[in-house]
């Protein structure tokens, strides 16, 4: 059927929000998602936990470093980032976001040195890799549980202030009624924390003999807890949004019902959020798999917000169509990104290797 | 005929004419708020859809008055193929020339993570390139998809009104050059112009796009159907400069 109105000369605005922000704000959930997994081990002490929580601890740090690289590469004025700190403006969330991702760094750097400075000292002994290095940077190698916990708490009001600065700073742009929901930064949360367990699940599977299926176990009921509260969130979105209660559920719903890549995009997620909370539920052994799957759709659901979002015109008619670049602005962004993120890994692992990290190690004076 | 010129032009021409010195270090200095200083004029346009034939001759004076590069534009005459239900034709042309709303209550000032996006004291909205940090969250906060980051300059980049221009006391590009007389630019606060008369005079019929957003545009519009005051419901085009662009 022939449409009512054509439009024949319009401009098709681009992509404005890279997929470098896609990288920062995938790295930066897993970041803080995964830093929460490292709570019930080293802070809280739960028996059991101290193994997994130290991988989830590896995986916020590694994550951690990289994302605000990914933040840098985004600006279009990159060398400009200072001009955050030198022109404060209290009015906008991504101003504040410039002061709070150091908080919040720099608690995690804090409170990674302090838990990993007995097993770097254990490293340094037994003449592992860098042994000098790691014998420097162990200080000591003493456990200060009070300075840990000085730590977590400056770590947890910095990964509390990303978390709510990463939705909110999306959620206000009124203009683009897809991220205009209030449901935006819960979404984004629970699937962050969804993605987090995921890759400490991952890191775990790593280990000699595939990890401690007792942690394995704990952590895909956690796993599938995020999935059904991921899942619930996505059906009162949508309630919102077809029965009208919400406005702003109705008119980003209205915007992105007509197209098939949407409903695509929302079956594909709808499937693999179902398939990570059964295999959670009924395989809880299946670690790298649900954790794969929970890694992909933190990933998947960033990409679709940002990317897909910014495909719908704010006055135009129909959608922009978009396709991924292979230069910097594009696919080498998300390459980059990536090695990024495994250059730290092997350094870190390197200092400190995996199964070490992995271990349930005996505190030390 | 002279006196038929709008009168805000005219104090503006004789003020470009006793300014002439200063006119390179004003348009150096640009776009500094202290330029507005005086606040005397609120600036604004009116689009009269009717005149407006999409030869698209504002499209091309506002990208060479404003260096604009290939594939970006700062105004362009959206242009719709329409369905008649009643007419000789199956299909009439609407054309709907766009731009920065300037608006009274921007969107794209509060988000701005270093302020440099500022509104002039003459209602100009304005972006700062020294300040720019190109992060593009202005973009996303604009609902009139008026603003794009400048290839060419990595910043946020948007309609100025041409306020180089009118602070030397001419007209925007845009206006000068359209070949209908659709845009009348002028000043708000003067009873006596031709912009506000023109809007006294239609009042019931002048429009803003978007009005339920409450920016508060200061582009307003005469003939502005319904269908086309938001999202346009219909076929997307298929012309992407962005391609030719690279």
């Amino acid at each position: 059927m022939t449409p009512d109105i054509v439009e024949t000369v319009n401009v098709a605005r681009e992509i404005a929000w890279l997929p470098w922000a896609v990288q920062y704000f995938f790295l930066i959930g897993l970041s803080y998602g995964a830093w929460l997994v490292s709570l019930p081990g080293l802070v809280f002490r739960r028996p059991g936990w101290e193994g997994i929580s130290r991988l989830a601890l590896l995986a916020a740090l590694v994550c951690g470093l990289t994302a605000p690289v990914a933040l840098l590469a985004d600006l279009h004025q990159p060398g400009r980032f200072w001009h955050f700190y030198a022109y404060f403006t209290p009015t906008s969330w991504m101003s504040w976001g410039a002061f709070f991702i150091p908080v919040y760094l720099t608690g995690l750097i804090l409170y990674a040195w302090l838990a990993f400075r007995p097993a770097l000292a254990r490293h340094a002994e037994e003449g592992g890799k860098l042994a000098g290095l790691a014998r420097r940077l162990a200080y000591g190698g003493h456990e200060s549980r009070k300075a840990l916990v000085a730590a977590a708490l400056l770590t947890f009001v910095g990964a509390a202030l990303v978390a709510l600065y990463t939705g909110v700073e999306v959620m206000l742009v009124r203009a683009r009624p897809l991220w205009h929901t209030p449901l935006l930064p819960v979404q984004f949360f629970v699937t962050a924390v969804a993605g987090g367990l995921g890759l400490a699940l991952v890191f775990n599977r790593a280990l000699p003999g595939g990890g401690d299926p007792a942690a394995t176990r704990r952590m895909a009921i956690g796993l599938a807890l995020t999935q059904l509260v991921a899942l619930l969130v996505g059906v009162v979105w949508l309630a919102l949004g077809m029965s009208g209660m919400s406005p702003e559920h109705a008119q980003a719903l209205a915007q992105v019902a007509p197209s098939a890549n949407w409903k695509v995009s929302a079956v594909w997620a709808v499937l693999a959020t179902v398939a990570t909370l059964a295999l959670a539920v009924w395989r809880p052994g299946s670690g790298l798999l649900i954790g794969l799957l929970a890694l992909h759709s933190a990933w998947m659901m960033r990409w679709t917000i940002f990317i897909g979002g910014q495909e719908v015109p704010k006055t135009g008619a129909g959608y922009y169509s978009y396709q991924l670049p292979l230069g910097p602005e594009g696919l080498m962004g998300i390459v980059g990104t990536a090695g990024l993120w495994i250059f730290l890994f092997v350094v870190l692992t390197t200092l400190l290797p995996l199964d070490r990290i992995g271990q349930a190690q005996p505190a030390r004076g | 005929m002279k006196d038929q010129e709008p009168r805000e032009v005219s104090a503006s021409r004789r003020a470009f004419l006793r300014g002439i010195p200063v006119l390179t270090a004003a348009a150096a200095a640009l776009p500094a708020p202290a330029l507005a200083a005086h606040g005397k004029h609120h600036w604004a346009m009116l689009v009269d859809v009717r005149k407006c034939i999409g030869c698209q001759a504002c499209t091309v004076a506002c990208i060479q008055e404003n260096a604009v590069p290939e594939g970006s534009f700062r105004t362009i005459v959206s242009t719709y193929s329409v369905k008649l239900a009643d007419g000789d034709q199956p299909a009439g042309t609407y054309m709907l020339p766009r731009l920065c709303n300037h608006c009274d209550e921007p969107p794209c000032i509060p988000v701005c993570p270093v302020g440099a996006t500022f509104k002039r004291e003459d209602g100009i909205v304005a972006v700062d390139g020294d300040r720019c940090v190109g992060c593009a969250y202005c973009v996303q906060a604009c609902p009139y998809d008026a603003r794009f980051i400048n290839h060419a300059t990595n910043k946020a980049d948007k309609c100025t009104f041409c306020a180089h221009r009118v602070d030397a006391g001419l007209l925007p590009a845009c206006v000068e050059t359209c070949v209908g007389g659709a845009r009348i630019f002028g000043d708000l606060n003067d009873s006596q112009g031709e912009l506000r008369r023109r809007l006294d005079a239609a009042k019931a019929e002048v429009k803003v796009l978007k009005p339920e957003q409450g920016t508060e545009p200061r582009v307003f519009y005469i003939g502005l159907d319904e269908r086309f005051q938001g999202k346009v419901e219909g076929q997307g085009t298929l012309w992407q400069p962005r391609k030719a662009h690279g």
